[in-house]
């Protein structure tokens, strides 16, 4: 790639050179007199144990269940029989693993231009455009689905209505309900993860390496794609993962329109298990080949990165310029507004209808509307109590998350420990595991002597954190790869702690990448069903399951309504947290 | 729906002022007897895997209304979960749920064959609609809710002159492409509903719907929010869901069909090894009794006794035909039925 052979010229050697392989960790930790006791050692070594906690015990479960037979316990190979013996399921693997790729391509086709807008220009409107992506994140699958079923329904959507009505057609122009519908509405609520994760990268880079290329001759365009956008390929990388994992082992959306379109889904079969006659420990075995696909795509994942560097903010970091993007910046603006539409605007609007409706079904009119599906949410003792649980759990989960991730990711990249990749399979494999099946293992665990934790809210966050602790792992492996080492040497070398270098140096320079990554925790663990019905008791309800109750109502008016105050609240918060945080650094020449 | 729990505060206090007094008077001497054992136990733990969080909280409150001093613990999430929770509670050898309530009546003729229940008819059983007694002729589950799976239709787009009087009306072809129903997969009441439709016409009647190209969601309830959108008119849905969607003004009726409406009964059952033995006996006495019947109704489900009407806009069970497969017919034909649903509709 053209970016190392200029780099080294232009920005002295540190840039090129491979930030975790030229990692001095193992040597400093040789020299190191080996009896001291290190605060950083206690902490890092207590994170590991945290996670082997977490992630190990239930995991563990669920590994041992899958060899037992249901009537017995007995070793067994049956379930694996049961899971996988019949070409159903065996197209249903593999339509899942093209459904998840599928979304993965979509979703960067969605995200990279937005956070590359969003990040490096000079578009107007980039807190709302930034909040409204995230916005989008906190819809439920289930409401972002039916939305679109609204909009995109063969025979009642409102766009093939309108189509139809313009062009005489006796067919609508999209149908919601076929693999390209599936794959567009999931991309729509998985993309956010990309670009959360590419916008962070792209924050970091400095210009120097951009404004060479542009002394050089090289075009604008040529800039983005030669240079930009390869120094962010960890990020990008790191967020598609994610949205693989995550759609792989999604339900919500697919019981909405893959069902009655028909197509094949791994999580639909799975869900059959949990019926009559039930059998978890099939259910079990077929998803332990998941946390094998984990372990191959973090596998591909080197492969692609390879030895190549990747760090972008260096000891002698320079400034950041926005790209003037002169009146092109509205064509810009209008393309992210476009997706914004595709993912909140329009299937909102429809949504509108049922959420200020007295009886969402008799369609607009005035004698109808009603703020009374916002007042029950407010006025209700028990919802209220359920809203301000989903946002404290989530938020504490977001928290515990981040710190956790944050050492592990560390002493990951550093390379302080010998097994490393073993622990980064360990961070990212919960994600894959269909909640369903993960949540036994959890419930297991917890609610079982000597925990017994059944009943507290101690349970859901410590569910919903080993849920989503691969989100925020990958997120900041995608920054510590950014980050040259160079600059926690210098601390080392004046004498500061490892702690020392982490807090005042590590934390501060991805103090925006972090506050990203909180959302990226917040937001799924508060939308998360399939843990939390495991786990919650009558005092501990969360929003994903009232939705549950709601749905299996028919209040969709109330459900609704519930959708647009979540999304209120999300873009509140994002425009709160990245105030907070302030302008990074970077842009201080601007 | 909503009125009611608005007002469930109120109707708990009014609850707890009229029963409190006349019926704690009218308590049969086995009643007492459990009461006072009850007492000592101190509370129920109730794993729902009917009705919502909020309606089994407000049961439980007028429950502990009519016999002070027993908490109701009621936990609400769907009967796979609160079976699976059940069947992992048992395995670490701590019983949490004292009564257990199920959509799926094949759960419990698990547990009562794995020796997890505990034998016990209701004395209140004796005033259930004829039809909900003696589920289990051994006496260990009983009809805790029973759902009722009828024809639903769009009142906007189908005339009522025009709507399917009967189960085989739905298999016309005028309906191509407007129908909706859930699928025997994820639902045990529309697995139910398979073993109904095949007793009575064969398979081939869903060879013929899947001739019509019927949109298939997952739970019964799915077709309440399709009919609602408009993108299907006719389909097959829980009576409840589509009343209390209409008592809301939403264009919805409900045909009750001529040959029988389907009824699913739900069992409940007391769970062997609890702590709360007495207080769950007496807490299954309590739903086979009115006061249970009667807080159904409000949230427009059905009543399962005679001396308690129904909901505005409900019917009766004593007013209807009624069709409800057996617990033995339904565990012989529902797993074949899966598979030939997946081949005749490919899902």
């Amino acid at each position: 790639m053209n970016r190392q052979i200029l780099a080294p010229e232009l920005d002295g050697p540190d840039v090129g050179r491979g930030g975790a392989q030229a990692s001095p960790g193992p040597v400093a930790a040789r020299v190191r007199r080996p009896f001291r006791v290190d605060p950083w050692s206690l902490i890092w070594i207590g994170a590991t144990l945290i996670l082997v906690f977490l992630v190990v015990a239930p995991m563990l479960r669920l590994l041992i269940s899958s060899f037992q037979s249901t009537e017995t316990g007995a070793f067994t190979l049956e379930n694996y029989v049961t899971a996988y013996a019949s070409q159903r399921r065996l197209i249903g693997f593999g339509n899942s693993l093209l459904y998840g790729a599928a979304v993965v391509l979509v979703s960067i086709g969605l995200a990279v231009p937005l956070a590359w807008a969003v990040a490096r220009t000079d578009m107007p409107g980039k807190g709302v455009v930034r909040a409204t992506v995230l916005g989008a994140f906190i819809t439920p699958s289930y409401l972002g689905a039916i939305g679109w079923i609204l909009l995109a329904g063969p025979n009642a959507g409102w766009i093939n209505r309108a189509w139809m009505a313009l062009t005489g057609s006796s067919t609508g122009v999209f149908d919601v309900y076929s693999f390209a519908g599936l794959v567009l509405v999931t991309a729509l609520y998985a993309f956010p993860y990309i670009f959360v994760f590419t916008a962070d990268a792209l924050d970091r880079v400095s210009s120097e390496m951009e404004e060479a290329a542009h002394i050089l001759g090289m075009s604008p365009l040529r800039t983005i794609f030669k240079v930009t956008l390869p120094l962010v390929l960890p990020a990008i990388l790191g967020g598609s993962i994610i949205v693989f994992l995550d759609t792989v082992a999604l339900f919500g959306t697919p019981a909405v329109i893959a069902l009655p379109a028909r197509i094949n889904i791994m999580t639909l079969q799975l869900w059959q298990f949990f019926e009559f006659p039930v059998r978890a420990e099939a259910a079990a075995a077929y998803a332990v080949p998941l946390v094998l696909i984990t372990v191959a795509m973090l596998g591909l994942q080197r492969l692609i990165l390879g030895r190549k560097g990747y760090v972008s903010l260096t000891g002698k970091s320079g400034g950041r310029q926005p790209m003037p993007l002169g009146r092109l910046k509205w064509a810009v603006l209008g393309l992210c507004l476009l997706v914004c539409s595709l993912a909140v605007f329009l299937p909102y609007a429809a949504l509108a209808q049922a959420a200020f409706s007295r009886a969402w079904g008799q369609g607009f009119s005035f004698a109808n509307l009603t703020l009374g599906n916002f007042g029950y949410l407010f006025n209700e003792a028990s919802s209220r109590q359920i809203i301000l649980n989903t946002f404290t759990y989530s938020a504490a989960t977001a928290c515990v998350a981040v710190v956790l991730a944050l050492i592990v990711a560390y002493v990951v990249s550093r390379r302080l420990v010998l097994f490393g990749g073993v622990l980064a399979t360990l961070c990212m494999a919960p994600l894959v595991v269909p909640g369903i099946v993960l949540a036994i293992g959890f419930y297991a665990v917890y609610s079982s002597p000597p925990l017994a934790l059944y009943g507290t809210a101690a349970i859901l966050v410590l569910g919903f954190t080993t849920r989503f602790l691969p989100i925020a792992f990958a997120n900041c492996m995608a920054g510590l790869r950014a980050l040259n080492p160079e600059m926690e040497e210098a601390v080392r070398i004046l004498g500061g702690s490892r702690l020392l270098a982490v807090r005042r140096v590590v934390v501060p320079l991805l103090k925006k990448s972090l506050v990203g990554t909180w959302l990226l925790v917040f937001i799924p663990a508060s939308r998360e069903l399939s843990t939390a019905i495991f786990l919650v008791a009558a005092k501990t309800r969360v929003i994903a399951v009232m939705i549950l109750d709601l749905s299996e109502n028919g209040s969709f008016e109330l459900l609704a309504a519930l959708g647009f105050f979540l999304l209120g609240v999300t873009i509140l918060i994002v425009l709160i947290g990245y105030r907070l945080v302030g302008r990074d650094f970077l842009l201080r020449k601007s | 729906m909503k009125k009611a729990d608005w007002a469930s505060p109120l109707i708990g206090a009014i609850g707890m002022a009229i029963l409190a007094g006349p019926c704690a008077a009218a308590q049969t001497a086995h009643e007492q007897e459990l009461y006072e054992a009850a007492k000592k136990e101190g509370s129920v733990t109730w794993y729902s895997g009917i009705l919502d969080q909020q309606i089994c909280d407000h049961i439980g409150q007028v429950f502990s209304a009519k016999y002070p001093g027993i908490q109701v613990g009621a936990i609400k999430t769907t009967s796979q979960v609160a079976f699976q929770r059940l069947l992992q509670d048992v395995k670490a050898g701590q019983v949490q749920s004292d009564v257990f309530t199920t959509t799926d009546i094949g759960h419990m003729v698990f547990l009562k064959s794995k020796g997890e229940l505990v034998q016990y008819v209701p004395e209140a059983e004796a005033g259930l609609v004829k039809a909900l007694q003696g589920v289990d002729p051994d006496g260990y589950f009983h009809t805790g809710w029973v759902g009722l799976a009828a024809i639903v239709y769009n009142t906007n787009k189908v005339k009522a002159a025009d709507a399917p009087k009967d189960w085989s009306d739905l298999t016309d072809a005028k309906w191509k492409n407007q129908i909706t129903f859930g699928s025997p997969n994820y639902s045990g009441m529309v697995g139910v509903w398979t073993v109904a439709m095949e007793q009575r016409y064969g398979w081939d009647y869903f060879v013929k719907l899947n001739d019509l190209g019927p949109q298939i969601g997952r739970s019964i309830d799915d077709a309440v929010t399709v009919l609602n959108s408009g993108e299907r008119i006719v389909g097959m849905s829980s009576v409840a869901t589509a009343l209390r969607s209409a008592a809301k003004g939403n264009p919805l009726a409900v045909a009750y069909p001529a040959s029988g409406t389907l009824a699913v009964i739900s069992p409940s059952a007391v769970i062997k090894g609890t702590s709360h033995p007495n207080a769950a006996k007496l807490f299954m006495e309590f739903q086979a009794g009115p006061e249970y019947s009667k807080i159904l109704v409000e949230n427009f489900e059905q009543s399962l006794r005679a001396d308690v009407p129904p909901s505005p806009g409900g019917k009766s069970l004593a007013d209807m035909k009624l069709f409800a497969p057996t617990a033995e017919q339904i565990e012989k034909e529902l797993t074949p039925n899966k598979t030939k649903w997946r081949d005749t509709f490919g899902m």
